[in-house]
């Protein structure tokens, strides 16, 4: 039985859900419209990048949409969870890690189109204080003596492993350890050493030059080999291979490396 | 505000207004269950509701990433027909869609809980079958609780990031929601192009909290 | 007239109430203090309470029967319910309440006549007086033709002057639509004017 409704309260009801029907009608049809794009062109290229590198691939893809026109969309975030996404099927069609673990998880689960895989870029660890201590040395911090140290994360982060691996070298961890502030990425240790809530940190080197900390030290490539930090790039297996091929192929290629040695990387045959 | 805030704050509220609208029928049908039937299990079925309240929200992403991956059957189901969920607006919907749902969830549950049972039953020995009592009874009365609850799925819904991250990235033009893309930009060391959007997120919250609190007026007599 | 036979008990922690009652008259009272089960006694017969244990029949239909594990949802009894506070739904105005149940649509003009309740229909259900919601209440439940009209203290909301209006209202229903009544109260001059048989509850 139909219910006849008739007041004036009933009647504002009615009207108002007409209107909140019509609104969400709307925007069902432009989100179905935004979907058009992904649907009928074939999906643009997809690169998942480490952090630290994503703002040289942003001046990167730039430059390579002037020449080529073909604009590479940046997926940028911590390796571990860029990678994990790669392994569930992620349709990425390039990756650049920050280390070798990442990508070699990725190569385990068969998604890296063989043969492709190489050195992309290298990098160094620094040691940045904030710009207003006086006085500090990388003695100082091996030796202990200080009170508060930020390092990414030593188990998870890239950065931080290398941190960790390096301390331990110096025989210098078991002093350190205990004055760790882990953080889960390197731009969190960053504004921390800013802030002048921390007394040093540890970052890369790349990082460092654009921040507002005073570097103190840098472990070179030559001195401390077996801090051999390296970003592995690879395609990744799907229907974007052939364009990560060519963009890839870029990377590689002498205006890509301007754009990596003026922001402090260093090249891959570097050992 | 640049022309890229602005699109990335339309692409936000789109995806979670389509999120709310897509999350209401069964959120519906789950906070009436638990408030007006008993059965076996209904503890079990209380605990998956509130999971992606409780778990931390990457949690959520991970599992949401597992199951629409090209590891599980549901992700390779989709794949043979051609669908893609991963790295697109999809999943974006997606997470905003289980994250929000147990708020909404709860609020229509409270709400139904709320309307005397009486007029149920009066119904019922009026003749109307249990769907009718439904539509033309319960959920009248308990309306100002299921809007506000679509109102707080709403809000949670534009500031979703730790799923949304985790299933559909943070690609730009794409997947770059308010909320991923404030992370994103600090992450990458941009904090000034940041707080436009963070300006955008914080006019949208006072909408949400407006409105809603306009829903809770209109129920004072 | 009513064949209503019952024999029920009803368990609610320290509170047990039995009937055993048979009945073939047009108008049932029943008496009891308070708290003596009056509405529980209703909720049952109209199928919104479920009984411990025992049956309850209506000429030949069984509605309940502990023993035969029958329970007939109230929806199917065909049995009109007036509550104390009428419960009209808030959410509809008068003449959509009393639409509400499954009706024959010529019974909406005679019921309105009746009850008078020509100015009432456009109204919000809120603001009217206590009598006034007992009269919409009675036609609701009367517009689904009921095999018998439940009342539960169809007179507690309304004030003592305006009981003699109400009374009349339902001796008409007795007389005009022959609809047997079961009347509870606690009052029992109330049912010297109208029932034909008295049932009383309680210690």
């Amino acid at each position: 039985m139909a219910v006849v409704a008739s007041t004036r309260f009933r009647a504002k009801r009615v009207l108002r859900m007409t209107k909140l029907l019509q609104l969400l009608a709307v925007g069902i049809t432009v989100a179905t419209a935004f979907s058009t794009p992904v649907a009928a062109q074939p999906p643009g290229l997809v690169a998942s990048v480490a952090t630290s590198v994503y703002d040289a691939l942003d001046e990167i893809a730039a430059l390579y949409r002037a020449t080529t026109g073909v604009t590479v969309a940046l997926n940028a975030g911590g390796s571990n969870t860029l990678a994990r996404q790669i392994v569930e099927g992620a349709k990425a069609g390039l990756f650049i890690s920050a280390d070798e673990i990442q990508m070699d998880a990725v190569e385990k689960a068969g998604r890296i189109v063989p043969g492709t895989r190489l050195r992309l870029l290298t990098n160094e660890l620094a040691v940045v204080v904030p710009q207003s201590t006086q006085q500090f040395t990388l003695a100082q911090l091996l030796d202990g003596r200080i009170a508060r140290l930020a390092m990414g994360e030593p188990g998870a982060v890239p950065a931080g492993v290398y941190g960790r691996r390096w301390l331990e070298h110096e025989g210098a961890w078991r002093r350190v350890e205990s004055k760790v502030i882990p953080f889960p990425t390197v731009r969190a240790v960053l504004s921390a050493v800013e802030a002048g809530r921390v007394d040093a940190g540890i970052v890369y080197r790349t990082d460092a030059t654009t921040s507002a900390v005073r570097v103190v030290g840098t472990m070179s490539r030559k001195d401390h080999p077996y801090l051999d930090i390296a970003y592995p790039a690879a395609v990744i297996v799907g229907p974007s291979e052939q364009e990560a091929k060519r963009f890839l192929e870029f990377l590689k290629g002498p205006a890509a490396r301007a754009v990596f040695d003026r922001r402090g990387f260093g090249r891959p045959d570097e050992r | 505000m640049s022309a890229e805030t602005w699109a990335i704050a339309r692409f936000t509220v789109l995806m979670a207004l389509l999120a709310t609208t897509l999350v209401l029928p069964p959120a519906i049908a789950v906070g009436w269950l638990l408030a007006r039937k008993t059965f076996p299990g209904k503890t079990l079925l209380e605990t998956i509701v509130s999971l992606p309240l409780v778990l931390p929200p990457v949690a959520t992403g991970l599992l949401l990433l597992w199951l629409f991956g090209r590891r599980s059957p549901v992700g390779q189901a989709l794949d043979a027909i051609g669908i893609d969920v991963i790295f697109t607006w999809k999943a974006v919907v997606l997470s905003m869609m289980v994250i929000s749902f147990p708020l909404v969830a709860r609020s229509v549950r409270a709400g139904i809980e709320q309307v005397d049972r009486r007029y149920e039953h009066i119904a019922a020995t009026l003749g109307a079958g249990s769907f009718r009592i439904l539509r033309t009874i319960t959920l009248p009365l308990a309306s100002r609780g299921i809007a506000a609850g679509a109102v707080l799925g709403f809000s949670r819904a534009l500031g979703e990031f730790g799923a949304t991250i985790m299933v559909a990235g943070a690609i730009p033009g794409r997947t770059r929601t308010l909320a991923v893309g404030i992370y994103t930009l600090v992450e990458t060391g941009r904090e000034d192009a940041a707080w436009s959007l963070l300006i955008v997120s914080a006019l949208l919250a006072f909408g949400a909290i407006f409105v809603s609190n306009r829903l809770i007026a209109e129920g004072r007599p | 007239m009513i064949d209503l036979s019952i024999d029920i008990t009803m368990r609610q922690g320290e509170f047990v109430l039995t009937v055993r009652d048979r009945a073939s008259v047009e108008v049932l009272g029943v008496l009891g203090p308070s708290g003596s089960g009056k509405t529980s006694l209703l909720e049952s017969i109209a199928g919104i309470r479920t009984p411990d244990e025992g049956e309850i029949r209506i000429g030949d239909r069984v509605l309940f029967s502990s023993a035969g594990n029958i329970d007939l949802p109230a929806r199917d009894r065909r049995i009109g319910y007036v509550p104390q506070d009428a419960l009209l739904f808030p959410n509809m105005n008068v003449r959509a309440n009393i639409n509400f149940g499954r009706h024959v649509e010529g019974d909406f003009e005679s019921l309105v006549k009746i009850l008078d309740l020509q100015d009432l229909l456009e109204r919000r259900v809120t603001n009217l007086s206590g009598g006034e919601k007992q009269r919409v209440a009675i036609a609701r439940a009367l517009m689904t033709r009921p095999s018998i009209l439940l009342l539960d203290e169809p007179l507690a909301g309304v004030d003592r002057e305006r009981r003699d209006v109400i009374l009349p209202y339902i001796l008409r229903i007795r007389k005009e639509l022959h609809v047997p009544l079961i009347y509870v109260t606690h009052d029992e001059a109330e049912l010297n004017s109208i029932a034909d048989r008295v049932l009383r509850l309680g210690r």
